[in-house]
């Protein structure tokens, strides 16, 4: 690197530890390569054919899955929602975890309990989540209608999912419930390295409740933010099972989603080619994303 | 499209892809190495895949399988749960891996269709004549014949899925004295009874299955049809026109969240008392009895109205099939255990599963004593019996009148969402019916051009 | 004086951080309620909270007629497999990118994302090809295998931003006291690391429990099926819905978890030595 003379000896530490931080690390890469791989380009290689679902067997088709893609008002048209969706549900995600985290990490009665039922809908598998979701928006036998009515709040039961714009924000909601508690546990794990020291220099030199978050708390949690951001921006913009169990993509295409126009195309038009295209559609995009986010936040 | 020579046709086609052969090539390279457990298998097994399994369904499943075992040692059945919607992907799988199961029952016909047409099931006229062709009801397999001469599958049990249900006691309230026979009685009867927090009816308007299903009864019943005998797209028509304009009409006395409503919320609804009518199977009374007894003397069923007197009623029936994978092992055992399915003691306890809601198929069963031994099905006698000659009758999508062909894309139709779509572009965004219909008769086309 | 305000302000929080809480937690209440009631009691307009009457037979029918122990055993084996197969291979990778340098570090840390970008939908049938022919078709293990792909890169890079704020002078301290790389690694890094050990093994084992597609698609005997798809297949299709047994199986399925992880609460409370930490 500079002109310094570098001793045989050093050389051959500095090589040693680099072999073993490939080691360390080459399980991962096995992992990956041997069993992802194979699908990933599987599901490339597939986007170029017709392929019919049932037997997997079809032909070639070029880019003609592609565009027949882009030209369909409906791709577009999901694509818009799959956008307003993960933007919505990951910023009350975001915010909620945080507050939350930060309201367990003060001291509460029997807070352990406090804080697993608050991780309660992140254990709940989707499936009876949604069902009981369902149950609860139902507008006859519902609970939540008919408490709103009991308060005067509204005084004809409200259809949370069959039209618009309750369905995206019913959507929006659930989904951040669901999935708040995954940022709650990471900051949670965060605040705990926090040495009370800075906390209490700070007090003393008069900084106040908020100032002490800004100024402190959050430049800590920066760091585990970024990460949390970047993965469930991927995991909201890839979800399936809530949106299609919720709504169905209902009313009309008003909240499908990308995901749901794979699972559309595979299962239900038996174009495994159509869905491997709008598949790697999805992937472009959050590689473009990842590629930006990785770039802006490593400075 | 016959697919069963795809290996001629790849060679002969060089731009059409055959990865089953090349998989079947890879998967019998590691085969030889991976399984050795094959060899000590002595008894031959068969695998059976169902999608109805609620736990007095599997019991009966499992007196068929001991009873068959015992019959039959060194064979050994087992059972695979699997689910309406996970058989789709798991099949695609199955069938793409070679690695299907022996036998599948319970999947509706359009499925069935679809499968026959990519070449993967076993002809079962052997089956259906050792069960005796006779046995059968009238017409009741005919949806199989998807190529004539020849079944795909056969019935295993009969659901008349679209009947009209009544709340006696509220009729009587509302001084209505016959069960509505026309749309125009339908509209009224459901006017009449609603007030006072009860509805009128569990209509869905939503973006899923149900209300597909239930809109092309309705196109029906009004006289109309989504393709013609010969498989044109017929939905553009007069009589489409007013199916979805009376269906439009019919909104008001739905509830508000009716355009979400699935099966179960729309059942929930007439069962909880919520509504005075019902758009249901037999489970409806299954589930009054558990969940709703206080209601249990006054409902009652009958065929769905029509437009007019002129109308014949028209009853949707999946025909829950039972179908064996051409490529399934130990073909003629297999065969032998698709007929046990049907013997008396077994099918009669499959159908005390669910009674009322899963119909026998065969004329000797619904006609015995031990088949009538049965709380539900003696308490509503007439309302089976109604029920079951409904769906003797019956059609779908896939064969929607008695001179149509049999339509192996219905699957993919109902599955693509269209026709719900249709519903609530007419019905919610209020547009206007004969447009709506044009612009589905292209997509449906466009489907069934494939 | 100003210690009875204190109070005053303590119970007002208490209070307001429960009522959070109980909020959250609503379904969950209302799940335990409803699977406590008859049938008769499930569709009441108006709807009640309480229960009528109590009864304990849908947990009962659920634990007797139905292979719910056995999916529970098999979901709790994936969770703990996985979780194992994953914190290892994870925790390694971790380090290494983190305390290590060595040409395309940050690619390969990058690279492993890429599974993300894809929707299960299609990965699933090609990953089903790749058990049959390695013939692990319809075992536990191919689930395990299939889990650990997609939970090994969130485990990776959560690791490595927990692992990142541990500090390199301990690293160093412990080498200076003649510990070889590895033996500083589980010595002093392992210690430090243990509260995002915990956190990323929790999300781990809920994401190998709650799973559903993969299992649907991958396991199709009762033998090997886990909970979700178990419950699923047996109480919900198309046209009805268990709903008493599917309350009690979903209440039975996450009061473990609930339960699991109020032991757990202890590692993460455990914070860092003293020192000033990296930020």
């Amino acid at each position: 690197m500079t002109g310094k003379p570098i001793s045989k000896k050093r050389l051959s530490l500095d090589a040693r530890y680099s072999i073993l931080g490939a080691m360390l690390i080459a399980p991962t890469i096995i992992v990956f390569s041997a069993v992802i791989v194979y699908p990933l380009v599987s599901a490339i290689y597939l986007s170029v054919f017709s392929i019919y679902t049932p037997t997997m067997e079809g032909e070639w088709a070029g880019l003609d899955n592609y565009s027949r893609l882009l030209a369909s008002g409906e791709f577009w048209r999901s694509l818009l929602n799959n956008l307003v969706w993960t933007a919505g549900t990951l910023t009350l995600q975001m915010v909620f975890g945080v507050l939350v985290a930060l309201m367990l990490h003060q001291n509460v009665v029997f807070r352990s309990l406090a804080r697993s039922l608050v991780l309660f809908p992140y254990f709940l598998s989707t499936v009876v989540a949604v069902l009981v979701w369902r149950w609860l928006f139902n507008d006859l036998y519902g609970v939540l209608n008919h408490m709103l009515m009991w308060a005067g709040l509204i005084d004809m039961p409200v259809d949370w999912l069959g039209s618009m714009p309750n369905a995206m924000i019913s959507l929006i909601f659930v989904g951040a419930w669901k999935y708040f508690p995954f940022v709650v546990i990471a900051v949670l794990a965060r605040l705990q390295s926090i040495p009370d020291e800075l906390y209490e220099a700070a007090t003393i030199d008069g900084a106040g409740r908020f100032a002490r978050f800004t100024d402190i708390t959050l430049p800590q949690l920066k760091d585990v933010l970024i990460v949390i951001v970047l993965l469930r921006t991927i995991w909201d913009f890839k979800e399936f099972d809530l949106i299609y169990l919720l709504t169905g993509g209902g009313p009309i295409i008003s909240t499908q989603t990308l995901p749901l126009m794979v699972y559309k195309e595979a299962f239900a038009l038996n174009q495994m080619g159509g869905a491997s295209a709008v598949a790697v559609i999805m992937m472009l995009i959050m590689l473009i994303f990842m590629t930006f986010y990785l770039r802006k936040t490593r400075d | 499209m016959n697919d069963k020579s795809n290996e001629h046709q790849a060679r002969s086609c060089p731009g059409q892809l055959s990865r089953r052969s090349i998989l079947k090539s890879a998967v019998a390279l590691t085969a030889a190495a991976a399984l050795p457990f094959s060899k000590a298998r002595a008894s031959t097994t068969i695998r059976w895949w169902s999608t109805q399994s609620s736990p007095e369904q599997l019991a009966a499943y499992r007196y068929q399988i001991k009873t068959f075992e015992a019959a039959h040692p060194g064979v050994e059945v087992v059972f695979e749960r699997t689910s309406d919607e996970g058989y789709a992907p798991q099949l695609a799988a199955a069938f793409a891996g070679g690695n299907v199961p022996n036998i599948v029952t319970h999947l509706p016909s359009f499925a069935v269709a679809d499968y026959w047409s990519a070449g993967l099931l076993l002809p079962f006229d052997d089956v259906i004549a050792e069960v005796g062709t006779d046995n059968f009801f009238e017409g009741a397999n005919r949806i199989y014949e998807i190529e004539p001469g020849t079944h795909a599958a056969a019935g295993i049990g009969n659901t008349a899925a679209n009947m009209l249900w009544m709340r006696t006691d509220r009729m009587e309230k509302a001084g209505i004295e016959r069960l509505p026979a026309t749309w125009d009685e339908l509209r009224a009867a459901c006017s009449k009874m609603q007030g006072r927090g009860v509805y009128g009816a569990p209509l869905p308007y939503a973006k899923n299955s149900m209300t597909t299903l239930v809109i092309i009864g309705f196109i029906h019943q009004a006289g109309g049809q989504i393709l013609s005998p010969d498989l044109e797209v017929a939905i553009v028509s007069d009589e489409a026109v007013n199916a979805l304009e009376f269906y439009r009409s019919m909104r008001e006395f739905s509830p508000p969240g009716a355009t979400n409503y699935s099966w179960g919320e729309s059942l929930s609804a007439f069962v909880s008392g919520a509504t005075a009518t019902g758009l249901y199977a037999g489970r409806v009374l299954i589930n009054v009895s558990k969940q709703n007894p206080r209601i249990a003397e006054h409902i009652t069923c009958t065929t769905y109205p029509t437009i007019s007197a002129d109308v014949p009623p028209w009853t949707f029936n999946d025909f829950p099939s039972v179908f064996i994978p051409a490529d399934a092992a130990d073909l003629e055992i297999t065969k032998k255990f698709a007929a046990w399915l049907y013997r008396a003691d077994g099918y009669i306890q499959q159908v005390h599963a669910t009674p009322g809601h899963v119909l026998p198929v065969l004329k000797t069963i619904a006609k015995s004593e031990a088949y009538r031994d049965n709380d539900i099905i003696r308490r509503y006698g007439t309302e089976v019996e109604r029920m079951s000659s409904a769906a003797v009758a019956g059609h779908n999508l896939g064969w929607e009148t008695p001179h149509h062909r049999a339509n192996v894309k219905a699957g993919a139709i109902i599955n693509s969402g269209i026709l719900a779509e249709m519903v609530q572009r007419v019905v919610l965004n209020e547009e206007k019916p004969r447009a709506v219909l044009a612009n589905t008769a292209g997509r449906i086309e466009k489907i069934m051009k494939g | 004086m100003a210690q009875r305000r204190n109070l005053w302000h303590r119970i007002a929080y208490n209070v307001f951080a429960w009522a959070i809480v109980v909020l959250i937690a609503f379904p969950l209440i209302w799940m335990i309620l409803t699977s406590l009631k008859p049938q008769s009691e499930l569709f009441l307009i108006p709807p009640t909270f309480l229960p009528g009457e109590i009864t304990f037979e849908h947990y009962r029918r659920l634990l007797v007629e139905t292979p719910f122990l056995i999916y529970l055993r098999n979901s709790g084996i994936l969770a703990v497999g996985t979780t194992l197969v994953v914190i290892v291979i994870a925790t390694l990778g971790a380090h290494s990118l983190v305390r290590f340098s060595y040409p395309g570090r940050e690619h390969m840390a990058r690279l492993v994302l890429f599974t993300y970008l894809l929707p299960s939908v299609v990965l699933i049938i090609p990953l089903y090809f790749l058990m049959i022919s390695i013939g692990l078709s319809n075992t536990l293990t191919s689930l395990i295998i299939a889990y650990t792909t997609f939970a090994l890169p969130y485990a990776l890079w959560l690791l490595r931003s927990f692992m990142a704020a541990i500090p390199d002078d301990l690293e160093a301290a412990a080498m200076v006291d003649g510990a070889t790389r590895m033996q500083a690694f589980v010595d002093v890094i392992l210690p430090q690391a243990v509260p995002g050990i915990i956190s990323t093994a929790l999300f781990t084992s809920i994401l190998a429990w709650n799973e559903y597609l993969y299992a649907l698609v991958l396991v199709n005997s009762d033998e090997v099926r886990p909970l979700t798809t178990g419950v699923m297949n047996m109480l919900v299709t198309s046209f009805n819905i268990e709903w008493s047994m599917l309350m009690a199986a979903s209440v039975m399925m996450s009061v473990p978890l609930i339960v699991v992880f109020v032991f757990l609460q202890r590692f993460l409370t455990r914070g860092f030595g003293a020192g000033a930490v990296k930020g």
